[in-house]
């Protein structure tokens, strides 16, 4: 059975994040690339049926800028993936997700999957839409939130649970899926030293931008374009309680509560 | 021109080491620290990670990193925990001899275990009566049969309470002094070895350091690493590899330091304002900077140095003195920058302060370092 799973190059959550100079994007200069924290439980994923199915290859593909997307995958053979494809994104013109996914199809498309995994959504534009698209454009039927998946071979099915608001929903359906992980619901595995080592000698197979745009042809170019960027504004509306003592400010902060938040009549 | 930008390899190491400093070491170190626990259950996981045995060869199952990718990643534990440390890359000093003089079948036998599985070994060089001075040490090998009797004492062993593994240094006779001392491999299990609980300490209270005495214990020929004599200079051979990484630990520590002052100094306000817009405060933690600057570089030089094939003697030497000595100084000005609440045990930089007295000390003392230094300077004037 072949598993392609998703891994987006997202920038390192402990970097500091600013808008660009026009204030369109954020700014990348300098900023660290990682493998999305949600990419990485469905590494986890994939993993774990290989280790349930001997036989079974991985194959993690990323799309992006290829220093970025190296990151990404290189992260990800280090986990335990067996190979890695880079599907080089456009040096200069910004991307949406439904070109993502377009570029991301024009690559699976090549492997013919059993399972494409892939994060709910991203962790740095939390869009969560790629998966989806590429499911309708594959032809392969997908399913978000999803978690407990386990191919059961005599059968060819694969059956997991949707979480759900109300409850888990338990699924069965025929490969190829498509199939978008509920975010860290596993506990994904750090990285060995000997493996990360290999991970930097490992061949990565690399679809230059040229040849994803020819075969895209007009879907090549993104019909959204971001127009502004800015930070969340700092909070406001803290109020310090000063009191001489720890009982008069429980009385204070219950009173503000009550009074001025209405938290209880 | 040298060249100092680190590789994506070098990083992603870095990367591994930092995250497992941060999430597995750094919510323990107090609490080690404190209790003087030996917690075990991070070591193993250190070790599940490949963060031990970092010198041992690829082809005995280790990782096989150079100097310069061992002092990154010793860097990044200590910023955690110094003492942790201490014992995490104990396997490394108690493995170097036998790297450096081994014979194939005795790499063959005895690493491959330490990379499949959890073993720590310890060096036992250090005596109740020397420590500088190795030459002098009194440990006793008689030969007997096709083997050796060892009787003797060993003090201060990082690791000797719970290794399951000793390289010894004894000597064949006193009166041949350097050239008696002799180096064997004794597991812990063989019949006459006691090693005692471990010691009390100012600081890396999460290692554990012991004593080990040996009462006429059996060791075959095929445990003597190198050739008779050959010991001290194995000895000597060993610490030119580890000293540096010691560097490295005090930078580590001297990093950690660094970080809290500075992050102190924005939210501590005196006379209406951070006391980082003193200027004092800023001169110190301009000092502590440079301090931490020099002393990665010289680490880094020396383990540069060590990687292109050269002893690096005097380079490590260097290193480990000036690193030692800036993480005693940056510690010690943490704590100043943190006043009061930086002599107290709930906040976490007098830790820094005893953690690092320690690289000062051990793998060689930097008075031993100078002597070293200056040796090699005036040689180049006579
Ligand atoms: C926590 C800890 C862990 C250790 N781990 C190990 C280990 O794993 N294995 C091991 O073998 N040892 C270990 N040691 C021992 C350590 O290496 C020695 O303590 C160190 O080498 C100093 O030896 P000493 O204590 O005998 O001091 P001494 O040699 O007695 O020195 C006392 C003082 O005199 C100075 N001095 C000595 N000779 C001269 C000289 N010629 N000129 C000027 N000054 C001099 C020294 O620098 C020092 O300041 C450890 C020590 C500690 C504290």
């Amino acid at each position: 059975m072949e598993i392609v799973v998703l891994t987006k190059p997202v920038p390192d959550s402990e970097s500091r994040l600013r808008p660009n100079a026009t204030g369109t994007a954020l700014d990348t200069t300098g900023l660290k690339f990682v493998l999305a924290g949600y990419d990485e439980s469905a590494v986890e994923q994939a993993l774990l049926l290989k280790e349930a199915s001997p036989g079974t290859t991985v194959r993690a593909i990323a799309f992006g800028l290829p220093a970025r997307a190296d990151e990404a995958l290189r992260a990800s053979l280090a986990l335990g993936v067996d190979s890695a494809t880079s599907v080089e994104a456009p040096p200069d013109t910004p991307v949406d997700p439904i070109l993502t996914a377009r570029a991301l199809a024009h690559a699976v498309a090549r492997y013919r999957p059993a399972i494409v995994l892939a994060g709910k959504q991203a962790s740095d534009d939390e869009a969560g839409l790629v998966p989806s698209a590429l499911g309708e454009i594959l032809g392969m039927p997908d399913f978000g939130s999803v978690v407990n998946l386990h191919w059961l071979a005599d059968r060819n099915v694969l059956t997991f649970d949707r979480a759900t608001p109300d409850g888990l929903e338990s699924i069965e359906v025929p490969p190829p899926a498509v199939l978008a992980l509920q975010q860290a619901w596993n506990d994904p595995r750090t990285a060995k030293l000997p493996m990360i080592l290999k991970s930097r000698r490992a061949p990565i197979d690399r679809i230059p931008w040229p040849d994803v745009a020819a075969a895209l042809g007009e879907g090549a170019i993104a019909r959204t374009r971001p127009v502004g960027f800015r930070l969340p504004s700092a909070r406001t509306g803290a109020k310090m309680i000063s009191a001489k003592s720890a009982e008069e400010a429980a009385r204070e902060l219950v009173r503000i509560l009550q009074e001025e938040a209405n938290v209880f009549p | 021109m040298p060249d100092f930008s680190l590789s994506e390899e070098d990083r992603s190491l870095q990367d591994l080491a930092r995250k497992f400093a941060k999430t597995e070491m750094a919510p323990h170190a107090a609490e080690c620290d404190r209790t003087g626990r030996f917690p075990e259950e991070i070591y193993r996981k250190g070790w599940e990670l490949g963060l031990m045995n970092l010198n041992v060869p690829t082809e005995f199952g280790g990782s096989g990193l150079g100097l310069l990718q061992q002092c990154l990643i010793v860097e990044e534990l200590a910023h955690a925990c110094g003492g942790m440390t201490t014992s995490i890359i104990a396997n490394c000093l108690a493995l170097e001899p036998l790297l450096l003089g081994g014979s194939r079948e005795q790499k063959g036998r005895v690493l491959p275990p330490f990379c499949k599985e959890y073993h720590l070994a310890a060096f036992a060089l250090t005596e109740p009566g020397t420590g500088s001075d190795a030459g002098a040490l009194q440990t006793r090998a008689r030969k007997e049969g096709d083997g050796y009797i060892l009787d003797g004492e060993k003090c201060f062993i990082s690791n000797g309470p719970v290794a399951e593994l000793y390289t010894v240094f004894a000597t064949l006779d006193p009166a041949l002094k350097h050239k008696g001392i002799t180096a064997f491999l004794v597991p812990r299990s063989s019949p006459g070895v006691h090693a005692a609980k471990g010691e009390e300490k100012l600081g890396h209270r999460a290692s554990s350091t012991g004593s080990i005495r040996f009462d006429g214990v059996r060791v075959p020929a095929s445990d003597r690493i190198g050739a008779e004599g050959e010991g001290f200079s194995l000895a000597m051979r060993t610490l030119d590899q580890t000293r540096t990484p010691i560097g490295a630990l005090a930078n580590g520590i001297a990093q950690a330091a660094l970080d809290h002052a500075a992050a102190y100094s924005l939210k501590r306000k005196t006379f209406g304002k951070p006391i980082g817009e003193h200027q004092a405060i800023q001169l110190k933690l301009a000092n502590m900077a440079q301090d931490l600057h020099a002393a990665r570089l010289l680490v880094w030089h020396a383990a540069w140095t060590i990687d292109r094939g050269a002893s690096g003697t005097l380079e490590s030497s260097i290193a480990k003195c000036f690193a030692s000595d800036a993480a005693m100084r940056i510690t010690d000005e943490a704590i100043q920058i943190f006043g009061g609440y930086g002599y107290m045990k709930d906040y976490p930089v007098e830790k820094l302060l005893r953690d690092a007295k320690l690289t000062q000390i051990y793998e060689g003392a930097n008075e031993i370092q100078r002597i070293v230094i200056a040796r090699e300077l005036l040689a180049s004037y006579a």
